[in-house]
């Protein structure tokens, strides 16, 4: 089932850096992701899954969706990172590099186990895979329905196009892995965030792959600057005629469920569920940041 | 926006166009380049060199950043970078030389005074209580009595002159306190110094034997940091070793006389025994004074005694002459160990 | 738990804490040194003394160079410098929490 907790913006956070880890919270994304993986140097692995594991537990953080990005399975550090993140608290788990569903039961399984051992509630660690490879996006519809833990599934573009021989450019190079991953986390019913803008000065170049992206369907993106929230939010809200609509779209919903009609019509037209559905998300998201501006 | 801020690791021996660039960014802000520094941390705006800070073993050195960036948190962030490079390196405890004026400065980085040669230089390290504990172990050595005498010997190696010295030391005393010199900077290691003062001293009366530590003739308090600074060049050279001395082991063991060999042949233990006079005697610090006593050297053949003498004969291999100038302890380990492998006379500061 | 060895973790950087253990054979020397030591030295140390508590720390010497961190971020740096110090087989994180 699609989940209607707001995934627009996912703010990435380097674990090892205390003044972040403490103060993040204050730029309200949708989520936070505290990144043990590629933004902490090799030899503060240990150091910075201590400052996540307790950053975790901070109250500030208990309403606002945790995200850790932990390091491959395969590495000597990813399953500590793990056993700090399902410990610490974190509502979801982050996968780096999978390219298998496998990768996803595998870390499934360790979850569990982690969970049993902590006193966890047995299930309550939310899953997310990122995909960063050709194997990854040919396997990513069967990567999105591997786990019901999963709440969404992320290209991550670095290592993609690498992967793939090609370079980062203006969007065509990730075209058919936006394409694969979006509907294999519409296939599986859950979530897909698009890849890192990582140029914090051309703010013109973000908005537009935002556009880009949310036309496609994406649900949000992942972050590295807290400045890039407000844009995006801001792209990502319903202009006020969207809005207008969705409020006579719901209000006639509502009306045919008190009249006890399993037909909902408006100006004279029958509308279909996933029309009402859609236009209860264009509330959600109004409410949570205003109209366009 | 200003171009981001990187750091990395440069040593420069083997990378001279970074070298070149930063004896060229010391300069500009009025620092030397040290030769013995083996590896600097650099930090860059982007090409731009804004902040240096090296290492020689465990002394930090020529830390620096660009006037323009100055400003307490790139300097902080470049010293941060600089120790956590040392724990790398497996150097935990520190050593920094500084202008008393930036002690504020770094005890906010963890680096807390010793000792300062008032108006010149100030020596730290990276311990709020390093020389504190130290001195407290030191103390529980403590002997009674008024006259409580100390040597500090490289013994490098030692010979009948060193037995000589403290033999006469310690009858003058009612406790003598000998401590080798830890820095392996000579021919002979540590461990070897060491075990051959141990058993050349056996039989003597009222001596303890110390192990030596950072604290006294090292790499630290001897180090010739300020050396090439024109003016003050000599004074400081020796002038931190000797307050640390005074200020510090002197009281925890309560000594009052300092022992030492007249040293007719190095320049630099000759010059060493002059500045004990000064920094240990004159009225120019709180803590007590220290009387230096120097020991007329015994001879052998007419000619004093000193280990650089038995190096020399070691590297011609001449040890019937050695043999006459070591007791038999440093004979059988010489001539055990260092028959073949001498290939040469090292030379060091301290006989 | 043992400190065998000297080590650090933390940063000088604001917000942050710099911890350095090594060990000793005397009873445990814990020395806190703070920018906020006016307003926070108390509760720093209290901190302190309780995450060495939890992971058995009874010998050693513990400094600590704050630079405004966050209670959980001291509890973060310290044990990563006991860990890295200490000889530990198969972590407890239960003595974390």
């Amino acid at each position: 089932m699609t989940s209607t907790k707001l995934r627009r913006s996912m703010l990435f956070l380097p674990g090892s850096n205390p003044a972040m880890l403490s103060t993040a919270f204050v730029y309200r994304p949708d989520s936070i992701m505290f990144d043990l993986e590629d933004a902490v140097s090799l030899r503060e692995k240990d150091t910075a899954r201590l400052l996540v594991f307790h950053a975790l537990q901070l109250p500030v953080y208990r309403d606002i969706e945790t995200v850790v990005r932990i390091n491959p399975l395969s590495t000597s550090f990813g399953p500590l990172d793990l056993e700090a993140a399902v410990r610490g608290g974190a509502d979801v788990i982050r996968l780096p590099k999978t390219d298998t569903a496998e990768d996803v039961e595998q870390l499934e399984a360790a979850v569990v186990r982690i969970e049993q051992q902590c006193g966890r509630e047995v299930g309550s660690t939310k899953l997310m895979a990122a995909i960063e490879s050709a194997s990854g996006v040919v396997n990513a519809v069967a990567i999105a329905q591997a786990s019901k833990r999963l709440i969404g599934i992320a290209l991550a573009g670095f290592d993609y196009v690498i992967d793939m021989q090609t370079s980062r450019g203006d969007g065509t190079e990730l075209f058919y892995a936006r394409c694969a991953v979006l509907h294999a986390a519409r296939v599986a019913k859950i979530d897909a965030f698009d890849v890192v803008f990582s140029d914090l000065n051309d703010e013109e170049g973000f908005l537009k792959e935002v556009e880009l992206i949310r036309r496609l369907g994406f649900n949000g993106k992942s972050l590295i600057n807290p400045r890039q929230i407000e844009l995006l939010h801001n792209a990502y809200a319903p202009t006020q005629k969207e809005v207008d609509y969705a409020r006579r779209v719901v209000a006639a919903a509502t009306k045919a469920e008190e009249d006890g009609l399993g037909v909902v019509s408006l100006n004279g037209k029958m509308v279909d569920a996933p029309v009402v559905a859609h236009a209860q998300r264009v509330l959600r998201i109004a409410a949570a940041s205003g109209v366009r501006k | 926006m200003c171009a981001e801020l990187i750091f990395y690791s440069v040593v420069p021996s083997e990378e001279p166009g970074e070298r070149a660039e930063i004896e060229t960014f010391l300069l500009r802000n009025g620092l030397s380049y040290d030769e013995g520094i083996e590896i600097f941390v650099v930090g860059r705006e982007g090409r731009k060199l804004v902040a240096c800070g090296g290492l020689e073993q465990n002394i930090v050195k020529c830390v620096a950043t660009d006037p323009l960036y100055r400003g307490e948190h790139l300097s902080l962030t470049i010293v941060d970078k600089v120790i956590h490079l040392a724990y790398e390196r497996g150097h935990s405890h520190l050593f920094l030389y500084t202008r008393p004026n930036n002690i504020a400065f770094f005890a906010g980085c963890g680096f807390y005074p010793i000792v300062e040669v008032p108006g010149l230089v100030t020596l730290l390290e990276n311990s709020p209580i390093g020389i504190r504990r130290y001195c407290d172990g030191l103390s529980k050595s403590r002997q009674p009595g008024a006259r409580i005498g100390a040597a500090v010997l490289n013994a490098n190696p030692f010979t009948r002159g060193h037995r000589y010295l403290i033999e006469k030391a310690a009858e003058s005393c009612d406790w003598l306190h000998v401590f080798v010199v830890a820095e392996d900077a000579s021919l002979f290691p540590y461990c070897d110094r060491f075990q051959l003062m141990k058993s050349g001293i056996e039989g003597i009366a009222r001596v303890t034997l110390h192990p030596g530590s950072q604290y006294m003739i090292s790499r630290a308090t001897f180090s010739c940091y300020f050396f090439k600074e024109k003016n003050v060049a000599g004074d400081c050279f020796t002038a931190v070793d000797l307050l640390v001395f005074r200020q510090w082991i002197a009281p925890a063991l309560g000594i009052t006389h300092r022992f030492v060999g007249t040293e007719p042949f190095c320049r630099t233990t000759g010059k060493y025994n002059e500045d004990m006079k000064y920094w240990l005697q004159a009225d120019l610090s709180a803590a007590k004074p220290v009387t230096v006593v120097e020991i007329p050297r015994i001879e052998s053949h007419d000619r004093a005694i000193s280990a650089s003498e038995v190096r020399r004969l070691l590297g011609t291999n001449d040890f019937d002459r050695i043999a006459e100038l070591v007791p038999q302890t440093t004979y059988d380990l010489l001539s055990s160990k260092y028959r073949m492998k001498a290939v040469g006379s090292h030379t060091s500061a301290t006989a | 738990m043992k400190i065998i060895k000297d080590a650090m973790a933390g940063t000088l950087e604001s917000s942050d804490v710099l911890v350095k253990v090594s060990p000793s054979d005397g009873p445990l020397e814990v020395v806190v040194k703070s920018e906020v030591e006016r307003q926070f030295g108390e509760q720093i140390r209290r901190v302190v003394a309780d995450t060495l508590a939890r992971l058995t720390i009874n010998e050693g010497v513990v400094i600590v160079e704050d630079k405004g961190a966050l209670d959980c971020t001291i509890r973060a740096r310290l044990q990563a410098a006991v860990l890295r110090g200490g000889a530990v087989e198969g972590l407890d994180w239960s003595i974390l929490q």
